[in-house]
């Protein structure tokens, strides 16, 4: 059982990580914002890019393997889409930090405003 | 919005400001009989805390939560720059085994004194290479992007 849970989590945790180191480049978070607008052939989304397609498709590999991404093929033609899930953790991620130190600096503020800080 | 070249680009940064001298706030922070009369939000009972307060030196602070679940946070302090600034990993026990960072700052402002605090997923050497501002403005908008799909 407890296994289990620990499985589970670190299976979340691999896949937060893989999004972040995805999102940590700027190409990769501009292609993302392109494909925000609405899927895009991979043709499409290297056109503004001053590399290689093969460059481009490099990046895009890693979007896809940090589930960010997703490319439907149909002969030729690579269509790559945004997919959501990694986003809604990282904003659980953001949420749950976002909680913890906002109320961790209302405990402190009372702390210190009751002068509890000057006393053993 | 995040001033450090080695910091990655997705951080998520919370400020408030107190009245009180960095000083001060900087020894609650940093005295382990101080913090565990103030740490963590209402519902988390501070369970201890444990301070080797040097660069490199390590701490660990108890937090039980509401449903009784105990989660330790460790971490080693990366700098120490009383009383302006301390930065520290963060992992949490039992936990996932990666690195998060920490920085919090201590600005006076007139009488009293801001707080920012930058807490960061360390994703990889890559990431920390690559900081650059604006970012939070795009993932509000793919979140809104997600939240519609």
């Amino acid at each position: 059982m407890r296994s289990t849970a620990t499985a589970r989590r670190s299976a979340a945790d691999d896949r937060l990580d893989r999004a972040f180191h995805a999102l940590g480049d700027r190409t990769r978070r501009t292609l993302l914002a392109r494909l925000a607008k609405g899927p895009a052939m991979v043709t499409e989304l290297a056109a503004p890019h001053a590399m290689s397609l093969a460059a481009v498709s490099k990046h895009i590999r890693v979007l896809e393997r940090a589930g960010l991404v997703e490319r439907a093929i149909d002969g030729r033609v690579h269509r790559c889409s945004l997919a959501p899930t990694p986003l809604k953790e990282i904003e659980s991620w953001l949420d749950f930090y976002r909680g913890f130190w906002s109320g961790t600096l209302d405990s402190l503020a009372r702390h210190v405003e009751r002068g509890d800080g000057s006393r053993r | 919005m995040v001033p450090d070249a080695e910091s990655p680009a997705i951080s998520l940064v919370v400020r408030r400001t107190i009245r009180a001298t960095a000083a001060r706030l900087f020894a609650a922070w940093t005295d382990p009989a101080q913090i565990v009369r103030w740490w963590g939000p209402s519902g988390v009972r501070c369970t201890g805390a444990e301070v080797d307060l040097r660069e490199g030196g390590g701490y660990r602070i108890g937090n039980r939560f509401a449903d009784g679940r105990e989660v330790w946070i460790i971490g080693t302090y990366e700098r120490i720059d009383a009383p302006h600034r301390l930065v520290f990993t963060w992992r949490l026990e039992p936990g996932p085994d990666h690195a998060e960072r920490v920085s919090v700052r201590f600005e006076p402002r007139g009488e009293a004194t801001e707080i920012v605090i930058v807490h960061e997923r360390i994703a990889s050497a890559e990431a920390r290479a690559s900081h650059e501002a604006g970012w939070d403005g795009c993932l509000e908008g793919l979140a809104r992007f997600a939240g519609d799909a």
